[in-house]
């Protein structure tokens, strides 16, 4: 049988060994990982130094943009938050809270200079659930707040 | 008028925790052993005054009051009365205020059993869980009042949120929320232990039942949330890494851990301050999912509310939480020194410990990627989401790896082993998960993962069976009974052992139907008119009709499938819903599950005249996860039927 010592060196070694791997393996994935939310606005500021880059771009779909190609799921549309826009295209189903005037955030590739190939969309709604029947007013105050949990 | 009594008595609740959090305190300074009654007293009457406080919202809504703001909110006149119950934890509010009652009901629960078997610790318990208490109903009462009343009451309310009008949605919340209570009761004996100095195995032996108790719970709350994303959704996927799940799941991680490592502690006096260090961040990662869902920091269809103050009121009771209970820890460290030490890597504590390093590594990947999106946020002005991806490369590694213990660890014993025994144990078991490798490799299976899953699971179930058919033979001979009265002494006389197996197995169904779902599933994006035929798998898909149809609270436009698999004919209905007070319109998945595969069929917009979009699944083994949830639950619950062992002798 080996010393004691000898023997507590080799279990605290296994241990850092598998805590390293460990750590190791969470870091490694999480860099890479991360993918940046960009305004419209934030995406024409900084179109060149995100060329090439994974990020998710948020706003409204443009009301009266939304084109959708026949025979196919194709669709082309603007997203916007008031003072920029840009135009994104999709080939899928899109999900329930989808339409013109609603929020949405887009997932995909930035090409400089190209339209935006979505990889994915993502509906959102506003925070604040609003049944049809709200007021105006109603309807403009989730609109901001909409806007608000985008940014 | 139910409202003012659920109002009332939550107010009378609230003094009364206040007398629950100083009177045991009084109790133990001055040596009155009478306040501490006084205290043990309040816990009942408090746990009385929040059932009528729940019963009050409840019928409340069941009247229609529309009066009360979170009625309004929440229900309208054509709710089906399911919902309308239920609606109570339907938002924030109720939800608090439920969390509240569940916790009222584990204290006094915690009173009454534990009363003369635990009087040291017990006042300190009391104070603990009346401290918790108080914080949460001063939330409920002054921050979050589901008992506010609108001046202009509206002639019909809001309705629920239709993606909520879903079994799996309504059972969700009270079973994680039993699961993040149970948790305050292992917690509060923690603490107690540290306080009195009797840092010992009792409060461990005390809360086993709680801890398992609490961990079952929060499994089947999590498993309908997922059930619920499976079935109501309309994506084809039970988890996504969605910041809500993510959040009950942290505490599951750190109390399966827990459940582990106290075995080493009751065995082997090791790990002490270990196991309170994993209480404590159990309970505390069980606040954290409350306050991550419920204050509105997390934007998901979970999270339904955006007000600050909320969040920071719960910010500093967890802050407060935290340092005391950490403060107690450093403080009360001399007490917890070790004398007996790890011997050997071959030994079942060292297993333990690696398992307890992958779980708490699993949870720090969680806890990393949910909440430095929030910091990122915080800090400046950037939004970052951190996608499944990243959880997907981490925890995949540490599945297997836990596969691979999970194998060994039942098996080994405690202190060390001989590399003869270890043959005698692993020979077969490794011998059947190679064959498992070659023949899934034979059958074309080419995804390292999941070969390396099929393997390992053959691995740990022979282990298992191995092990259970050698008990089994051992009983047997000792006593000379036959094969079934053999199995069945010995799945009695040791139900926590066979149950953590039992727990085991299941985890393996769950485990293989992940793979199955994750790795194998086929998925069709397509236009179809009448009469077109679709063939998916061994299934060929028919467009029958598409008409209008309509309930109490919604119309739909729903399509008819003709289905046909080797003779057998099902129909498949997916609908198109748009409930009567919402513009939104919800998908309802049409899904035919069998034992080894489901069809899950999901309908999109018109395309043109006559012209619709489907999304159309074939994934093999979903149910599996469901039937293997059911299975641990099982084990969880046969392991608590045994009751305190005598003492063992020590090791």
């Amino acid at each position: 049988m080996k010393t004691r010592p000898n023997k507590r060196l080799f279990l605290i070694g296994t241990l850092i060994l598998v805590a390293g791997a460990l750590a190791a393996l969470v870091f490694s994935s999480f860099t890479g990982a991360l993918v940046y939310f960009h305004t419209p606005t934030e995406v024409t500021a900084k179109t060149t130094e995100l060329n090439g880059k994974k990020i998710r771009i948020g706003g409204m779909v443009q009301a009266g943009s939304l084109v959708k190609e026949s025979g196919t799921q194709k669709i082309r549309f603007l997203v916007t938050d008031g003072t920029s826009q840009h135009p994104v295209r999709y080939d899928g189903m899109v999900p329930d809270l989808f339409r013109e005037g609603q929020g949405v955030v887009v997932e995909g590739t930035w090409r400089t200079g190209q339209d935006f190939m979505a990889d994915s969309i993502l509906a959102k709604h506003s925070e604040d659930y609003v049944p049809v029947e709200m007021s105006k007013e109603g309807i403009e105050k989730s609109k901001d707040s909409l806007m608000k949990s985008l940014k | 008028m139910w409202i003012e009594i659920a109002h009332f008595s939550t107010l009378i609740a609230l003094v009364l925790s206040i007398v629950l959090l100083t009177a045991p305190l009084i109790g133990v300074f001055w040596q009155r052993p009478v306040w501490v009654r006084i205290g043990r007293q309040a816990s009942f009457i408090i746990c009385a005054l929040l059932t009528l406080a729940c019963a009050g919202l409840i019928i409340s809504f069941l009247k229609h009051d529309f009066s009360v703001k979170y009625v309004a909110e929440h229900a309208s006149l054509k709710l089906p009365i399911f919902y309308l119950a239920t609606a109570m934890w339907g938002g924030h509010e109720g939800s608090l205020l439920l969390w509240a009652w569940m916790l009222s009901l584990f204290v006094a629960i915690a009173a009454w059993k534990h009363w003369s078997t635990h009087s040291v610790s017990m006042p300190w318990v009391l104070s603990i869980l009346g401290g918790v208490l108080l914080g949460f109903l001063l939330l409920v009462v002054f921050l979050s009042s589901p008992f506010d009343r609108l001046i202009n009451p509206p002639f019909d309310g809001r309705d629920l949120n239709p993606l909520l009008q879903d079994p799996g949605m309504v059972f969700h919340p009270p079973f994680l929320y039993l699961g993040y209570v149970g948790f305050a009761i292992p917690y509060a004996f923690a603490m107690a232990a540290l306080i009195t100095s009797q840092s010992d195995n009792e409060w461990i032996l005390a809360t086993r039942r709680w801890t398992l108790f609490s961990w079952a719970m929060l499994t089947i709350g999590i498993v309908f949330g997922a059930y619920w994303a499976y079935y109501e959704l309309g994506w084809g996927g039970y988890w996504a890494w969605d910041p809500v799940e993510n959040a009950s799941f942290m505490p599951w991680l750190t109390g399966l851990a827990f459940l582990h490592s106290v075995m080493v502690q009751e065995r082997r006096r090791m790990f002490k301050t270990w196991n309170l260090f994993l209480i404590i961040t159990t309970f505390a990662l069980s606040l954290l999912g409350t306050f991550l869902v419920r204050s509105g920091v997390l934007s998901s269809v979970h999270a339904f509310a955006t007000d600050p103050g909320r969040g920071v009121y719960i910010l500093v009771f967890m802050a407060v939480l935290l340092l005391l209970s950490f403060g107690l820890l450093t403080m009360k460290s001399d007490q917890l020194k070790e004398t007996p030490q790890l011997e050997s890597p071959l030994s079942k504590e060292f297993s333990f410990l690696i398992n307890n390093l992958f779980l708490v590594a699993g949870a720090c990947t969680v806890l990393l990627g949910t909440l430095y999106p929030l910091a990122v946020e915080t800090l400046s002005t950037a939004k970052v989401s951190v996608g499944a991806p990243y959880y997907n490369k981490v925890f995949i590694p540490i599945m297997l790896g836990m596969l691979l213990l999970m194998g060994a660890g039942p098996i080994i014993p405690w202190q060390r082993t001989t590399l003869a025994r270890l043959r005698r144990e692993f020979l077969l078991p490794i011998a059947l998960g190679a064959i498992g490798i070659i023949t899934a490799l034979l059958l074309g299976v080419t995804h390292p993962f999941g070969v390396a899953s099929v393997g390992l699971i053959l691995f740990v179930t022979s282990t298992h069976l191995q092990d259970l058919i050698r008990n089994t033979k051992a009983r047997m001979d000792k006593e000379s009974l036959g094969p079934l009265v053999g199995f069945i002494q010995l799945i009695q006389r040791n139900k926590r052992r066979y149950g953590g197996m039992l727990v085991h197995l299941g985890t393996l169904t769950m485990v293989a139907g992940f793979v199955g779902s994750g790795l194998f599933q086929e998925e069709r994006n397509l236009f179809l008119s009448l009469g077109d035929t679709l063939r998916i798998g061994s299934w060929s898909l028919t467009l029958q009709s598409v008409d209008k149809t309509a309930r109490r609270n919604w119309k739909a436009d729903e399509a008819v499938f003709k289905a046909e698999n080797n003779g057998k004919t099902i129909l498949l209905k997916p609908q198109k819903r748009t409930y009567s007070k919402s513009d939104q319109p919800t998908t309802e998945a049409a899904i035919h599950s069998a034992w080894n595969e489901d069809l899950y069929v999901v309908m999109g917009d018109a395309v043109k005249e006559g012209v619709w979009s489907f999304r159309i699944y074939r994934t093999p083994l979903v149910s599996w996860v469901w039937t293997g949830t059911g299975i641990m639950i099982v084990g969880v619950f046969w392991a608590m039927m045994q009751g305190r062992r005598l003492q063992r002798k020590p090791v």
